[in-house]
């Protein structure tokens, strides 16, 4: 609706400018809408297009750590139904420990003495110290039913999976350059608590101890190692994580039907299904830029 | 004359013309007549109203007095040059303090201070409905004609517009400022957006940048959009009187110590300066809380002599700050538009400014110079600036801007607009609920709620107190006289 004044053909129209000063344009309406409007509004500049086959090799971290966690959780139920008892569950300890060591020490770029010995002090008083708390927490728990212990042990588990930092490791390996983020430091805590939860619910002391040390081990340290393999090399963190799958659809179906059916879906869910639907919404992003966004500093602001 | 009206009827029932007869005639002919003359100015009266087209507007915001920024003084002059045109101007805000209830300003101003507090940045709460009786309680009181709503930010804006929507008057919404797309918080306020320009009649905006941003946040047709900028008031920012000498060179600079207004940027840039000109002197007014590492910035490098820190400095002494100096420099991330420019460039100061939003639209190039917002732009802009100072004179700037920018252009623009929005057609409920379900799947469906339940609150209101029963305001003429609009700080209550 911008009026343009059709006035003498020998009085040619200046043209219009996108400025704010001198008032009213000549021969202009202030909605006058020029062909250069919205010209330097730039779309999906950011976007990273991306390709199924990626993306469903990347969702394999996020179904190897869910393994990981049914795999937790079948150890639990073992102990709590007293199919394994401590001594063999100090060996799983004792193993684990070992084979996470090798593949520390295998995947690493400099073999360091230093470090070596640095891992070996920090493990050993952890240990020690995980021993003598363990009989706090043989009693923490004691008032409480158990049938809040386990509805509180599910939930904090689905928070430690929801909040997980799937793509690195909250326990900073040696050289990282990111802190680990909120999300993460919370998901690592749920997962401690639900581990002090089931511990407190075993008979023995050493039990206890046996528990902790191997719930400990694996959530504080299994994201470290996934993550030093992924970083050695891709081929071989696909085939520890089929190999993982196997294993813990095999332990599950001994253990309790549904719970495979669940487990089977869930991996099917994420390695399948996910990848397909974020390439169908991909299409509607719409990121918009132009002039009007607030400038971002090219320098870091040191407090 | 009698013998017209002495008609059949008289002379049948007075056969004699008595005294008192002449004498009830004459004043029966008299009320008669002046009945019929009053009638017949009401006619003229309104045919000159019309012609005149004297609008009774209503500004609504949370922003005003005692509160100093751009969208105050905004509201401030505009309706001071709009009563000077004749028309009637009412504006509504929250209280301030203990400033709550009617004040009236310069020029006959009425501003409703209605007792709500502000409870996050000078917004008041959110009620959806809580404003509709008061609302609606002035409206009918002064016998609005307009309702103009500024700022996007503003919660009561927001709600009034959409109160004057259901009661069927006539809305203006001017937004001053420039949004992003991306964080949650943009995303929610573009909503709300959308939700009051679904149903505006005009929109003005401050610059052609906020145009377009304006129209991809609430999808208004860019038709409905007009770009009216804000102005200054040149008598109030003028040069000195004597101009300063060129041997040291002063750089102001006048903003909030925010993040916004690029105080980073500051802390980055005003090292260098000192190091390359050893002539160069920095005058920093203002307040935040990036203030301390300006502070530090000072201490490191052993600047006290050459960066005076000059605090929160009052709007009344803001000119007499940038007549010492002679650049201007502005730091900002982002600017819908900037008025400290406009300022600066009345009082003859030269500006140095990062391109960012409608700052490049703002002054002609040979009165600005722009830089990218990184610092050594910034420090080439600087360098640039004292090059080209000798060349400039602050009174002949200070011309320039007199006919670059004024309030009175600005009123008259926005008279167009209000024009335009009191042609428009009036539509009934169920017509503007169609325009309410384009804004989403989910949104459009919620808002259509919002609206009917509004109008159904009207309803009851108006079975409540009926609007018969609100009294209605005389309006007062004030006598003006031909001097300049005050300057606002010289206010008194």
């Amino acid at each position: 609706m911008e009026a343009k004044v059709e006035g003498n053909p020998l009085i040619t129209q200046s043209k219009w400018r996108k400025v704010a000063y001198g008032g009213m344009q000549p021969g202009y309406d202030d909605n006058y809408t020029d062909e250069s409007f919205l010209e330097d509004m730039v779309m999906n500049a950011n976007v990273v297009k991306r390709d199924i086959v990626k993306v469903m090799r990347d969702s394999v971290s996020i179904s190897q750590y869910i393994c990981v966690v049914a795999l937790v959780v079948c150890v639990w139920t073992y102990t709590l139904g007293a199919t394994i008892d401590e001594t063999s569950l100090l060996l799983l300890d004792a193993g684990l420990l070992g084979s996470g060591f090798l593949v520390l020490l295998l995947t690493a770029r400099r073999l360091s003495i230093n470090l070596l010995s640095h891992y070996l002090l920090k493990i050993s008083f952890f240990i020690s110290g995980l021993y003598v708390l363990a009989p706090i927490y043989h009693t923490l728990t004691r008032s409480i039913s158990s049938d809040s212990i386990w509805a509180l042990t599910v939930s904090l588990l689905m928070v430690h999976l929801f909040l997980h930092d799937y793509s690195g490791s909250t326990i900073r390996p040696p050289g990282a350059l990111k802190n680990p983020t909120l999300t993460s430091n919370i998901s690592l805590n749920a997962s401690i608590v639900a581990s002090v939860l089931i511990a407190s619910r075993l008979p023995s002391r050493l039990h206890v101890f046996a528990i902790m040390l191997f719930s400990l081990q694996v959530f504080l340290f299994a994201p470290l190692v996934m993550y030093c393999i992924k970083k050695y090399s891709f081929g071989l963190h696909l085939c520890f994580s089929s190999l993982l799958m196997t294993v813990t659809l095999v332990l599950v179906f001994t253990l309790h039907r549904p719970l495979f059916a669940l487990l089977l879906g869930l991996l099917v869910f994420v390695t399948v299904v996910c990848p397909f639907w974020l390439i169908r919404l991909q299409e509607y992003k719409f990121e918009i830029n132009g002039p009007w966004d607030e400038a971002k500093l090219c320098f870091d602001i040191t407090e | 004359m009698d013998s017209h009206w002495t008609g059949s009827d008289w002379t049948k029932s007075s056969p004699k013309l008595t005294p008192l007869a002449v004498y009830v005639s004459c004043r029966t002919f008299l009320l008669i007549s002046y009945c019929f003359l009053v009638f017949i100015r009401c006619l003229i009266s309104k045919d000159a109203m019309d012609g005149q087209r004297r609008h009774r507007i209503l500004m609504v915001s949370d922003f005003f007095y005692p509160n100093f920024g751009g969208v105050e003084n905004h509201i401030y002059y505009l309706s001071q040059c709009l009563l000077k045109l004749g028309h009637k101007v009412v504006v509504m805000t929250h209280a301030y303090g203990n400033r709550s209830g009617v004040r009236y300003m310069t020029g006959g101003l009425k501003v409703y201070y209605i007792p709500w507090r502000p409870f996050l940045m000078q917004n008041t709460l959110p009620t959806f409905y809580g404003t509709l009786p008061i609302l609606r309680t002035i409206l009918i009181r002064e016998r609005i004609s307009l309702v103009h709503g500024h700022q996007a930010f503003s919660t009561l804006c927001h709600e009034a517009l959409m109160h004057a929507r259901t009661m069927g008057y006539k809305v203006v919404f001017t937004d001053h400022s420039l949004y992003g797309f991306a964080d949650v918080g943009s995303i929610h306020m573009n909503k709300v957006l959308q939700f009051t320009l679904a149903d505006v009649n005009q929109a003005i905006c401050v610059s052609h940048t906020s145009k377009e941003n304006t129209v991809l946040r609430s999808g208004l047709p860019p038709e409905k959009v007009f770009v009216i900028p804000n102005a200054v008031d040149t008598a109030m920012f003028k040069p000195a009187q004597t101009r300063l000498s060129c041997d040291e060179i002063v750089i102001v600079v006048i903003s909030r110590l925010v993040y916004r207004k690029g105080a980073d940027l500051l802390v980055e840039v005003i090292p260098e300066v000192c190091r390359f000109y050893p002539n160069v002197r920095f005058i920093i007014g203002g307040d935040g809380p990036k203030r301390v590492r300006i502070e530090e910035m000072r201490e490191k490098n052993s600047l006290q002599d050459r960066v005076e820190m000059l605090g929160a400095v009052p709007h009344a002494q803001v000119r007499s700050v940038l007549i010492s100096g002679h650049i201007f420099l502005n730091s900002s991330l982002t600017e819908a538009f900037c008025i400290a420019i406009l300022e600066a460039a009345s009082c003859g100061l030269l500006t140095v400014s990062t391109r960012v939003g409608g700052v490049p639209e703002v002054l002609p190039d040979d009165m600005i110079v722009l830089a990218e917002p990184r610092p050594s732009d910034m420090v080439k802009a600087i360098k640039k600036a004292i090059h080209i100072l000798p060349k400039i004179d602050p009174q002949v700037m200070h011309l320039r801007m007199k006919s670059l920018y004024s309030w009175h252009d600005v009123a008259r623009r926005t008279e167009v607009v209000y024009d335009r929005a009191l042609r428009c057609p009036t539509e009934d409920l169920l017509e503007r609920l169609s325009r309410y379900l384009t804004c989403g799947a989910w949104a459009g469906k919620i808002f259509c709620l919002v609206m009917i339940i509004n109008f159904l609150l009207w309803k009851l209101l108006q079975l409540w107190q009926p609007s018969k029963d609100i009294e209605e305001v005389p309006d007062i003429a004030l006598l003006h006289d031909q001097r300049e609009t005050t300057p606002w700080d010289s206010v008194e209550d």
